[in-house]
C-alpha cells in the first residue's frame, strides 16, 4: 500500500523514533509555547521573574564562596559560582519538570494519541528558554569583572547539551516511576537539594577532592553533573577547572548511561501509562 | 473501492486489574510498603486484586468509507474499544491493522487551556489532534467561521461562554482530515441547533468525502442516520456486527437499550379518554434511551379524548428509585374537545443526578382523576458522556439535585 500501515498489537513497549517526533514537530512547539505563555500570563513583571531566582542564588552562594574560598579574588569567586549555579539550575529545572511532565499532561494522552516523548521534550525547550534568558546575568558579570574569554568558549554549548542530557535522562526515569508512584513529586526536590552539595556548584571539584579521602574520589565523580559543570567552567575560564581527566570522562560516561536507562525505561512502559495514571 | 479492509481487528481483548484493597492507598510507595508488610506478616500473600475483562475477543473488519456505529450499554466496552483503536491504550491481546491517518475525538477541546486565547488554542488543539502548522494555517479561516467566535479570537477562552468554548473546540476537530475518524459522544454537548450542525458536518465528511468513521452514541436516531454499519457490544463481548438497521434492531429488542417510547396500559373503564404513549426525548425531539446527566429533556405524552372534557388537567411526576417523589407538574386547566392530543413536559431547569427514575402520569377532569399510571415509564439518566465537559456539574454524586445554588460572600467586618 502507498499509505502508512499501522499495526497495533499487545506487545508492551515501543521505541524511540525520530520520524514520529518530526511528524509531531508542531505539537512539540505548541506545547512549549503553551507552557511558556501560560507561565507569565497575568504576571506584571513577566519574563523578568526568570532572572530573579538565579540572581538571588548567585548573590548568596557567591558571597559564601568568597568568604571561604579565599585563594581567588571575590570577583572570580562570583563568576565561578554564577556559571555553576546557572548550569545547576538548568539541570534541576529540567529534571524536576521532566519528571512531572507526564503526570501533568495526562489529560492529553488519555484522550488523543501522540508519541508521549513529545511532552518531556517540549518541557526541555521551555527550560532552555529560561536558561538563555538567565545567561544575561552571566554576560553582565563577565563584562563588569572584565573577565577575558578564551577560545575554549566554543566548547560551552557541548556542556550545556550535556546538562540537558543529564536532566532529561534522569527526569525520564523518574517521570516513568511517577506514573505509578506519586511520591516522585516529593523525592525529586530532595535529590536536587542534596545533589547541589555534592556537585561543584559552590566549590570547585578540586576543593572537594582535597578534603575528601582518596577512595571517595571516584564516587564523587559518578555524579554526572561533575563533568558538565567542570567542563562548562573550563570552557569559560580555561585553566585547571577539570581536576582529573579520567574522573571527568567517568562522569560524562555516567551521563550517557543515565540517558540510556531513562529512555529505555520510559519506552518500556510508555504504552501503558494511561492504564496506571 | 477495493475490497481491502481499512481497519482489521483480530481477537482484541483488554484486561484491567482492579485493586480491591482500598484501605491503604496502593499508588504511593508508602502504601506499597504497608501492603507488603501486612502481606509478610500474614505469610499468605494473596494478591488482593481482581481481573476485569473490559473487552473480550473482538474481531471485525471495516471497509473504506464505512460509517460504523458502536452501540451497547454503559460499561459494554465501547470506550475501551475506541481507546485501543486510537492507540491510547494497548490491547492485552489481539491485533489491529489500519491504513492511513487516524484521528480520534474522545472529547472536544483536548488540551484547551483557559489562559490562552482562542487563536492560540486553535493551534494547540489542532497540533494535539495531529495537524501540522501548515494545515492549521490553511484551515484557520474556515475553523473560525464555523465556530462563530471571530470577535473573541484574542480573548482567553476562560472568558468564553460554555457554548462558545464547545463550538470552537468542535470546529477545530471538524476540520481534521484523517482517513479514519473516531468519535465518542461528542455530540452530547452543545444546544440542539449546534448538535444538528455537528451531525450535519459529520455527515458531509463521511458521505461526500468518503471517510471512514467509527461513532459511539446512545442516540439511536443519530446513529441510524449517520452510519451504515453497526457494532453491538455486550459486556465486553461482540454481540453482532453488520448492517446498521439490523444491529440497532437487535439492540432495541434485547431490552438492554432501555426504552424511549412507552405504551401505557389502556384503562379498563374509559370515561373521558386515556393517555396511551409517552416519549422521552431531547429538546430537539430526538428520542433518548438514556439522558446524559445535566442535559435538558422532555416527555411527550400522547392522549386521546372520546368526548369534550372540561377543566382538563394532566399531571406528570418524577419519582426516584428510592420511591421519593421529586417533582410533579400540572398543565393549566383547559376545556378540550374530543380528539388526539400531545402534551409536552419540559425538564429544562432541573439537573438530576444519574440513576433510574419512574414517571407518574395522571389525567383529571373537573378535579376528578380518570387515569393514573405509575411504574410503567422509566427514565434513565447516565453520565455516559464525559461530564467533565459539562461545566455546570462538578460532581454527579453531590446530591440528588445538581443545580448549584447562587452563593454570595460578604465581608461583614
Amino acid at each position: 500500500m502507498n499509505k502508512d500501515k499501522v499495526i497495533i498489537d499487545s506487545h508492551l513497549g515501543s521505541f524511540f523514533s525520530f520520524k514520529e517526533i518530526i511528524r509531531y514537530k508542531s505539537l512539540l512547539n505548541n506545547l512549549a509555547k503553551r507552557d511558556f505563555l501560560v507561565r507569565y500570563k497575568q504576571a506584571f513583571a513577566g519574563i523578568m521573574w526568570a532572572l530573579v531566582k538565579p540572581l538571588i542564588s548567585i548573590l548568596i552562594f557567591g558571597y559564601i564562596a568568597s568568604k571561604i574560598n579565599s585563594t581567588e579574588t571575590t570577583a572570580l569567586n562570583f563568576l565561578y559560582v554564577a556559571s555553576a549555579i546557572l548550569l545547576w539550575q538548568l539541570f534541576s529545572t529540567i529534571f524536576n519538570e521532566v519528571s512531572n511532565s507526564i503526570v501533568g499532561n495526562a489529560n492529553l494522552f488519555s484522550k488523543v494519541y501522540f508519541p508521549k516523548i513529545i511532552i518531556p521534550l517540549s518541557t526541555i525547550l521551555v527550560c532552555l528558554v529560561d536558561f538563555f534568558i538567565s545567561l544575561i546575568i552571566l554576560i553582565i558579570l563577565f563584562i563588569v569583572a572584565g573577565q577575558p574569554v578564551h577560545w575554549q568558549i566554543i566548547l560551552a554549548p557541548v556542556f550545556i547539551l550535556l546538562t540537558v542530557i543529564n536532566g532529561f535522562g534522569i527526569g525520564l526515569y523518574f517521570a516513568t516511576i511517577n506514573v505509578k508512584f506519586r511520591d516522585v513529586k516529593f523525592i525529586v526536590p530532595v535529590i536536587i537539594q542534596f545533589g547541589m552539595y555534592i556537585s561543584p556548584v559552590i566549590f570547585s571539584t578540586t576543593y572537594y577532592m582535597e578534603r575528601l579521602p582518596t577512595w571517595v574520589h571516584w564516587l564523587f565523580c559518578l555524579n554526572p553533573m561533575v563533568g558538565a559543570i567542570d567542563g562548562f567552567k573550563y570552557s569559560l575560564f580555561g585553566g585547571n577547572a577539570i581536576y582529573d581527566l579520567n574522573y571527568f570522562i567517568l562522569s560524562i560516561g555516567v551521563s550517557f548511561l543515565f540517558l540510556c536507562i531513562g529512555i529505555k525505561y520510559f519506552f518500556k512502559f510508555e504504552r501503558s501509562f494511561v492504564d496506571y495514571i | 473501492m477495493s475490497n481491502n479492509p481499512i481497519i482489521k481487528a483480530e481477537g482484541l481483548s483488554k484486561k484491567y486489574i482492579l485493586n480491591k484493597n482500598t484501605s491503604v492507598p496502593s499508588d504511593t510507595l508508602y502504601g506499597n510498603i504497608i501492603t507488603g508488610v501486612k502481606g509478610l506478616r500474614s505469610l499468605t500473600r494473596k494478591k488482593e486484586t481482581e481481573e476485569f475483562m473490559a473487552l473480550q475477543d473482538i474481531s471485525f473488519e471495516v471497509n473504506r468509507g464505512d460509517r460504523v456505529g458502536v452501540i451497547g450499554r454503559n460499561g459494554a466496552g465501547k470506550s475501551t474499544l475506541l481507546k485501543i483503536l486510537s492507540r491510547i491504550t494497548p490491547p492485552t491481546s489481539g491485533r489491529i491493522e489500519y491504513i492511513g491517518r487516524m484521528a480520534s475525538l474522545l472529547e472536544v477541546g483536548t488540551g484547551f487551556h483557559g489562559d490562552l486565547s482562542g487563536r492560540e488554542n486553535i493551534y494547540l488543539n489542532g497540533s494535539i489532534l495531529g495537524m501540522s502548522r501548515h494545515e492549521i494555517d490553511k484551515k484557520f479561516d474556515e475553523i473560525v467561521a464555523f465556530s462563530e467566535v471571530e470577535k473573541f479570537l484574542d480573548t482567553p477562552v476562560k472568558r468564553y461562554s460554555s457554548g462558545m468554548y464547545v463550538r470552537l473546540a468542535f470546529a477545530v476537530a471538524a476540520h481534521l482530515e484523517p482517513e479514519i475518524l473516531i468519535v465518542d459522544e461528542v455530540l452530547a454537548v452543545g444546544d440542539a441547533a449546534f448538535q444538528k450542525k455537528c451531525l450535519g458536518k459529520m455527515n458531509d465528511v463521511s458521505k461526500s468525502e468518503g471517510r471512514t468513521i467509527l461513532f459511539v452514541s446512545h442516540n439511536m436516531q443519530a446513529i441510524q442516520k449517520l452510519c451504515n454499519k453497526g457494532l453491538y457490544l455486550n459486556k465486553g463481548k461482540m454481540h453482532s456486527f453488520g448492517e446498521i438497521n439490523d444491529i440497532v434492531g437487535h439492540y432495541l429488542q434485547s431490552g438492554e437499550a432501555g426504552q424511549s417510547e412507552f405504551k401505557l396500559p389502556i384503562p379498563e373503564e374509559i370515561t373521558h379518554g386515556y393517555a396511551h404513549t409517552v416519549f422521552i426525548e431531547d429538546m430537539a425531539g430526538n428520542s433518548l434511551v438514556e439522558i446524559p446527566v445535566g442535559d435538558n429533556w422532555r416527555a411527550k405524552v400522547l392522549f386521546k379524548l372520546n368526548k369534550p372534557t372540561n377543566h382538563f388537567i394532566m399531571g406528570f411526576g418524577l419519582v426516584s428509585s428510592f420511591e421519593q417523589p421529586i417533582r410533579t407538574s400540572w398543565s393549566a386547566p383547559e376545556d378540550l374537545t374530543a380528539g388526539d392530543y400531545e402534551m409536552i413536559f419540559n425538564n429544562d431547569d432541573l439537573m438530576l443526578t444519574t440513576g433510574v427514575y419512574t414517571v407518574v402520569v395522571g389525567l383529571s377532569s373537573e378535579q376528578r382523576a380518570f387515569q393514573y399510571v405509575d411504574n410503567v415509564v422509566s427514565i434513565s439518566i447516565s453520565d455516559a458522556g464525559d461530564t467533565s465537559q459539562n461545566k455546570r456539574i462538578v460532581n454527579t454524586q453531590s446530591g440528588l439535585i445538581l443545580n448549584p445554588m447562587s452563593v454570595n460572600l460578604k465581608k461583614i467586618n
